[in-house]
Order: structure tokens, then sequence, then C-alpha cells
């Protein structure tokens, strides 16, 4: 074949080729109890899509998450994943610094943006009809966005401000951030999202460019697009607008939790300018057997959500009142999980009760099986929550980024709601053996004993 | 050597290869394909809102029941809504609306406060209460096969409800202590002060009590709130999700067939008069870290045909950071961190304000310049693009408001409650459509021509530094008491 008969073929090849490599089968419509239909597929330059039909409403939300979070931090550069998630709004090569914002809104859409652990996360959510708008914006600061060294000063300067502010109006914010470097001992899991913000101000412009350089690029995100979508339609506005955009070099694997707790941790905070006395109290699940996170997410329930859990009711009843405060979360850093509890009471003597009620409710669990009643409760008012968090565009969307950024294969969803269902008071009882030992269990103590 | 021929490609050739280069996917590296420049035009035909229709019946006992099929999730939402609000408390009891709301669900006479709540929670159902200034609404957003069970539950504490001093003492407690909390925030204590002279000597002026009345309210106050207003003549039964409406108005018939018919008499108020003088209210809070100013007047009812040139108006003039406010305030003069403008509609009227929290020496310049920024508004109508502006963003955004389960209960419930028609319904972008400059110009030489109230809330010290130029300030401590009455 001649040298223009070959360009031709090849021409005519790349015609031939979708623009888009099908990833995953259809789902397993046997078993979906999500009450949705979605679809994923790859691009060419490894970004992840998901597409979900929902015409409700004339709405679609657009969801970009880059694996950029707080893990990719190296010591000393706390706040680097904030910052740039906050560029990501300073302009690129065709929309000016927060045009994308006033695009949005012109059309009577809502935008927001976070940054966890493993991501950061750009959302928004507008008239359907407007959908590629949407991607024309977030296509554009995917593949040009402008850092300049004006941008990365004003951007890094509000939010120094704003993180001074949050740490002078709540004073027991600062507690929260040493809880979680006690909890999480390794630094990648357990540093927070910007603290004080003094590392931020040490970072160089070439810390700021590496690591956008290294992490927002087409191969280290997902694109999930929910609502009053024609699939196919949408399918060539995706493949016009990321495409073309280059894939990025070597990402580097997130790094792995490194588990070194051997005992209990117990320590003090005692220069706090509190007018309560009160603690945070953890414990760290790591690693996990198959079924314990559902396990875990049930206990959750059982003992912390609702007026009558377990521990809201042993902590705040009213006849015999312990806390002024208390509340407590199951939280999940990359399949590390902790069950995180902050409690505020009048003295130290009640901070001691508070603290043996609690481990006291835990280890009843080791010896008295939960009653079928309190197991029924707590997966019908987790249920009630799951389902809910899925009945909006949103809240879909969100669903689907998580999951695809926990590994989970995307074909079980559909029989994921069951998995929790399944949780039984025997499995508890054995996870409460396994997991609830002193060698998990972190204290922070507020104010002097 | 064989030499291959060498083939010129003709002029076909080259528009295939052409046509090829252009339309397939260029290479990663290369250079800005043109399509990015600008912003995509959206799809020509916008899809329509289109909600499923409200069905009413009524039952023998003259309870109402209102259901809407909603498809696509397996929650439901209950609620019982009752046409008694803030502003149904007589004057010398002001917050026993309230307190009656609370104490359903406190307990009847065979099951307890803390056993309701287990059952409640046994559904896994979320259960709210809102007490708003014309009716009351009780919700329960549960899974849909605990309906049944639902309506069992929310007809034993609403008929059977009973008011023990133990159970009002500790809900007093708690309205006294969430009434006090709420004094924290500026923004709640320049609202408050905004209704309450807005208000004067008109009965919506009751809905802005400070804490230190819960404590005269008794049960027998409560009680007498109760016989009064729960009646089935003065309530509706709602539910929507994926429910059949007959069968659903069969279930909640026999749950509530024991509810005996009382008549309720209930009036109307007029409409209050707006505000024609000029009038400045300083409301002082010694830990604000800057001012809050509000400026507004009040304004017609949802159901007037000026409220679509309304919302449009009051978009134009600030109801996003591209508003005149916002851009004149902050972006051009850096009075104010920011400045907002916002309406809310009762039964009788409405009243429209703009919000600003603003760097304490630039108060007077702010307030006037938000004076200014509502004349200007008034004497000339905005142009026919920031009127478009508007509408495109109020019928896109609505939709944005109905998606959650709670924002489609409240949508729902204040149709209902306040006997709304479809343009509050679904059909709003179908009448915003409709707005054009001469309805706008009429809305606003109707409704911002007059001399707005001015609020302001700030520390005590800034009334000698930075407040010198109004003629007349009204002060008033954070409790709401007038404390004097300062001339220039």
């Amino acid at each position: 074949m001649n040298k223009a008969a070959r360009s031709l073929f090849l021409i005519l090849l790349t015609l031939l080729v979708p623009a888009s490599l099908p990833a995953a089968p259809a789902q397993e419509a046997s078993q979906n109890t999500l009450g949705f239909e979605f679809q994923e597929y790859r691009l060419r330059n490894g970004l992840r899509v998901i597409l979900s039909v929902d015409g409700r409403l004339p709405l679609v939300t657009v969801a970009v998450a880059y694996g950029a979070g707080t893990i990719r931090e190296k010591p000393g550069q706390e706040g680097l994943a904030y910052l740039l998630e906050n560029l990501m709004f300073q302009g690129s090569e065709n929309v000016g610094p927060l045009q994308h914002i006033s695009f949005v809104q012109k059309v009577g859409g809502n935008l927001n943006a976070t940054t966890t652990l493993d991501r950061a996360l750009f959302y928004q959510t507008l008239p359907s009809n407007y959908l590629a708008l949407a991607l024309w914006l977030e296509s554009d600061r995917m593949k040009s966005l402008a850092i300049t060294p004006a941008a990365i000063e004003k951007t890094r300067a509000d939010l120094f401000k704003e993180s001074q502010d949050r740490l002078a109006s709540d004073i027991y914010l600062d507690s929260f951030a040493l809880f979680d470097s006690l909890l999480y001992p390794d630094y990648p899991f357990g540093h927070p999202l910007i603290g004080a913000g003094m590392d931020m101000l040490g970072l160089t412009e070439s810390d700021v460019l590496t690591f956008h350089r290294t992490y927002y690029v087409p191969d280290n995100a997902a694109l999930c697009i929910v609502g009053n979508i024609d699939t196919a339609r949408t399918r060539e506005l995706i493949a016009r607008y990321f495409d073309s955009i280059p894939p990025g070099m070597d990402i580097p694997a997130p790094p792995l939790p490194d588990f070194r707790q051997d005992g209990e941790v117990v320590r003090n905070l005692s220069g706090i300018r509190a007018s309560f006395s009160g603690f945070h109290l953890g414990f760290r699940f790591y690693p996990l057997q198959t079924g314990d996170a559902y396990s875990l997410k049930i206990l959750e329930y059982l003992l912390l959500k609702g007026e009558t859990s377990q521990l809201m009711d042993r902590l705040l009843n009213n006849r015999n009142r312990l806390a002024q405060h208390f509340s407590g979360t199951l939280e999940d850093r990359r399949g590390v999980l902790a069950l995180k509890i902050f409690c505020l009471t009048n003295n130290a003597d009640m901070v001691e009760r508070s603290e043996k009620a609690i481990l006291s409710e835990i280890d009843r669990l080791r010896t008295n099986r939960v009653s079928p009643d309190e197991m029924a409760k707590a997966k019908r008012m987790f249920k009630m929550d799951y389902l809910r968090s899925q009945s909006t565009n949103l809240g879909r969307a969100l669903f689907l980024v998580d999951a695809a950024f926990s590994g989970k294969p995307m074909n079980t969803l559909g029989g994921e709601l069951d998995k929790y269902m399944r949780v039984n008071p025997s499995i508890l009882t054995g996870l409460v053996e396994r997991h609830f030992t002193p060698r998990n269990r972190v204290i922070l103590e507020l104010g002097k004993r | 050597m064989k030499i291959a021929p060498r083939v010129r490609p003709g002029p076909a050739f080259c528009l295939i290869a052409l046509a090829a280069v252009s339309s397939a996917s260029p290479t990663f590296a290369g250079a800005q394909e043109r399509f990015r420049r600008t912003p995509p035009l959206p799809d020509a035909q916008p899809q329509e809102l289109r909600l499923p229709p409200i069905e009413r019946i009524s039952l023998p006992n003259g309870l109402s029941v209102a259901t809407v099929y909603r498809p696509g999730s397996p929650l439901v939402t209950l609620q019982l809504i009752v046409r008694a609000g803030e502003i149904d408390s007589p004057p010398e009891r002001a917050g026993v609306a309230a307190l009656t709301a609370r104490m359903i669900g406190k307990g009847t006479k065979l099951v307890s406060s803390s056993e309701t709540e287990d059952m409640i929670e046994s559904m896994g159902a979320d259960y709210s209460v809102d007490v708003l200034m014309d009716y009351t609404v009780f919700t329960f957003h549960v899974l849909e096969e605990y309906l049944d069970r639902a309506l069992f539950v929310l007809r034993f504490m609403v008929l059977d409800a009973q008011f023990t001093e133990r159970e009002l003492a500790f809900v007093k407690r708690t309205a006294y202590d969430d009434l006090r909390e709420r004094k924290k925030s500026p923004e709640f204590l320049g609202w408050r002060q905004f209704l309450r002279t807005l208000f004067e000597n008109h009965p919506y002026q009751t809905a802005t009590y400070a804490e230190d009345v819960i404590k005269f309210i008794s049960t027998k106050d409560v009680a007498s709130f109760y016989d009064r207003f729960y009646q089935p003549d003065n309530a509706v039964v709602v539910v929507s999700g994926a429910v059949d409406g007959a069968t659903v108005g069969k279930k909640i018939g026999l749950h509530f067939a024991t509810w005996i018919r009382q008549p309720v008499e209930r009036a109307v108020p007029a409409p209050p008069p707006p505000n024609a003088r000029d009038r400045v209210c300083y409301v002082e809070d010694p830990n604000a870290a800057d001012a809050t100013v509000f400026v507004g007047n009040v304004i017609m009812a949802a159901s007037d045909p000026d409220f679509f040139p309304f919302l449009v108006l009051k978009h134009v003039l600030g109801g996003t950071t591209h508003s005149r406010l916002f851009m004149n305030l902050r972006e051009s003069k850096a009075y104010a961190y920011y400045a907002f403008s916002e309406t809310e509609f009762f039964r009788s009227c409405g009243v429209f304000w703009a919000r600003a929290r603003v760097t304490p020496e630039f108060i007077v310049p702010a307030a006037r310049e938000i004076i200014r920024e509502i004349k200007a508004l008034s004497a000339e109508a905005p142009v026919p693009a920031e009127i478009e502006e508007a509408k495109s963003f109020l019928i896109g955004n609505l939709p944005t408001r109905l998606e959650s389960l709670e924002g489609f209960a409240d949508w729902l419930a204040r149709v209902v409650a306040l006997d709304l028609d479809e343009g509050q319904w679904d059909k709003g972008p179908e009448r915003l459509k409709l707005v054009n400059v001469e309805r706008v110009r009429a809305a606003a030489q109707n409704y911002l021509a007059g001399k707005p109230l001015v609020v302001i809330v700030g520390r005590p010290e800034w009334l000698g530094l930075y407040l010198r130029e109004f003629d007349t300030i009204e002060v008033y401590d954070n409790g709401g008491t007038l404390k004097q009455t300062l001339h220039k």
C-alpha cells in the first residue's frame, strides 16, 4: 500500500472506529433495586462516563470528579487539593474567571464543588436543554485550565482568610483535626483539608502546576450525567467535547493505609477555650472482611441515627441526660472506616460518665443479641436514607460517582441494598467482637479532667 | 529499483480527506477546535415543566384530601395541613400556634411521647412540623409500604393529642432555647424587626414574637387553640408519591372517620398598607461582625396579576451575583460582601426586601444606594434584554426547587394551603413567558414607587460613629423593644 493510500485507509479507519469504546456490560436487570438504570463506558483518553436517564423534570446534572483529593498531598502540601478545586473556577482558555458560575446561574442552574479524601468533585444542575453548555464548560477547564501566579495568589489569600475565620468562629474545629490525626496516624488519610492554612502559604507555583498536570486528567476522572437526556445525543456531545483531551502521564496509585496503631490512644487537649467539657471517641476499622462495611453501616444506624437509637437515647434522654451535645457518624476514608463520636458535657465528671455509658452500650452488643425490632428499625431508617439520597438527579450522580471511586463493580450496584438488608444480629455480634477493641480505639478529651 | 507511480489525488479525494480530518476526533495534542471558542446554543425545544394534577376530594366530615401521583420513587410524602398559623395566635398569647404544633406527638392517653417517637422511627420515617404565618404542616416522608401505618400514627397523634404540663414544660424550654439561639443571627434579628415594623397594628405582627412570651403559655391556651383550629373542616391530608388517589382517599376516610365535624370561624386579614414614610430602625447586636441592612416594603399576594412581573423585577434588582445590587454594592462600590433581593408571600399580601451585609462605615451609603436602585426600577423599566435574562433564570430555576422530596412537599403544601391556582403549581413558566416591559413597568410603579422601610442590625457603638446622617432612627434591643428614638 503506498503512502497516500495508507493515509486514506487510516483516515477512513478513524472514521469507522467509534469515538468511545464500551467498557462495561449492560446492568443486571433482574437484581436492580436501585429504581433507575445507568450505563457506563470509557472514552479513548480513559475518561470514565456514566449516564442515567430520569425524565421526570426538565433538568440535568453534570458531575465531574477527579482523583485529586487530599490523599494525593504530600507532607507540607496541606491545602493543595482544595486550592486546585478553587482554581478550577478562575478561568480556562475560552471561559473567563468566574464565568463558569455566571453561565450556569444565568440559565437558572445551581452548581458547587467539594474536595474529599480521594476526589475533587464539580457539579451543576441546570435545564436539560443546556446540557451542551455544561459539557462545554467542564471540558474547557479539563483541557485548558488557566493557572496564573495572580490567580494562585488571589485564591490562596481568599482561602487562607476563610480558614482563619472558620477557626475563629468554631472553638472546637482544631480538636476535630487533631482527633483525625490520632485516629488516622498515616498522613495521607489523617490530615485536614486546609487546617490553619500555613502549609498552603508555602506552596510554590510549581507544586500547583505539577498537582494539576498529574491529577486533573481525563484518565483520572469520571463524568456522570443524570437527568432528562437522550443517551445517543449525550454520547455524541461527550465525544465532541471530551474525546480530544489528552490523557495524563503516569498517574501514581493512591497510597494504601498503613495501620500502625498498637493500643488504645488517649490524649487530652487542655488548652481549649470552651465552656463545655467534652471528648471525641472513635474506633478505626481496617482491614475489613467481606461484608463488614454493610454491617458497620447498619450498626451506625442502630447506635446513632434517630432520637431513639441506642446511644442517642442513652446520652440525650431527658430523664437521665448525660450530654449537652452528642453526635456521631460512620466515616469511610477510601476503605478505612471509622465510627466517630463527639460529645459535650457540663463538667469533667459527666465526661467520664458519658464515656463509660458509650463503651458499655457497645460492650452490651457482644453479649446481648440485638432484638429483631431494633434491627428492623435500624434497617428501615437506613433504607429510607439510602433511597432518599438517590431521589434527585444530583443525589444519583453523587451515588454513581461514589461507586465508581470506591472500586466496586458497577454492575453489582443494583443488588447493594439487599446486602445491607441481609445483615443480622449474629453478624453484628461478630463484628463488634472483632473490631471494637481497645487496640482500635482513640479518645481525645477536651479540657482538664 | 521499482518506483511506485505517483498518484496525484483529485479534488474529490481532497474534499473527502478534508472532511475526514475535520470530522474525525482530532489528535490529543492538536490545536483548539473551533467549537470550543464560544458557548454552544441550547437545544431549540426545551422540555416543559409538567407536574401531575392535584386530585382533590372532600370527606363527609369536611376533611379535604389532596393526592398527587408522583412515580419514580418508592418514597411517599404524607402531610396534614391545618389552616392555622402564627397569625392565628391571640395577640396576648403570641407563639401558641407554634407550641400547639410542637405538642402534637408528645403523647396521648394511651401512648407516651417516647413511644410515639419510637413508632415513627420504627417505620424509618422522617417526621417534621412547620408553623408558617397562615398554616401549619405536619410531614412524614416514608417508605411506600408504610403509608398505612403512617396514616395510623398521624391520626392518633393529631386526634388523640393530650397536652400535659410535663410535656409542655419540655416543649417550652426547647422553643425558648431555639429562639434564643436564633437571636445570634443578625439576619434573623433584621428579618424579625422588618416584619414587626411593616406589620405594625396588623395581625401578621403576631408572628414576630420574642422568646420571653413563651413562658406565659399554659396547657389551657394550647388546648383552646387546638379545639378551635384542629378541626376536619380546617384541614387537608395531602399524599404525594406513586400512589393511587382513589385508594388513598378511601384509606384516609377510614382512618379519619372519627374526626367529628365542628365549624371553624377564621377570618382572612385584609392586606396591610405599605410603609409610606421615611423610617429607619436600628437593632443593636453587640456581637455583630458587620452590619446587615434590610430595605423593603409590603407587596401584592401571590394570586395578584402583578405577581409574575414582580418576580422578574426582584430578579433584576438582586436575584443573583450578576444582578444590579450585587454588581453595584459589592463589585463597583465595595460597600457590601453581598446584596440580594427576596420575596415572601402570605395569604393576604407579600413582602419584598433587599438584604446586604455591609462594612460598618458604609451603612448609610449602602442603604441609600439600595433605595436608589429600587427607585431606579420604578422610574425606568429594565431593558428587554435584562427582562429576558431574568425570565430565563426564573423559568430554568423553578424545576430545581421541586426535585427533592422536601422541595416538592413544600411546594404542594403551599398551593393547597393557600388555595393557589395552576400558575403557582406548574404553569409558572407559561405565565413568566407572557411578562413584558409594560407589565414590569406597571408592577414597578405599583409597588416600588413608595418609601421603603430600612432596618439595620449592628453594634451599639456604630450608631454614633456611622449613622449620623439619618434624620430619625428608632433604636431597638435584640429582643425588639424600642430603646430610644434619635433625631439628627
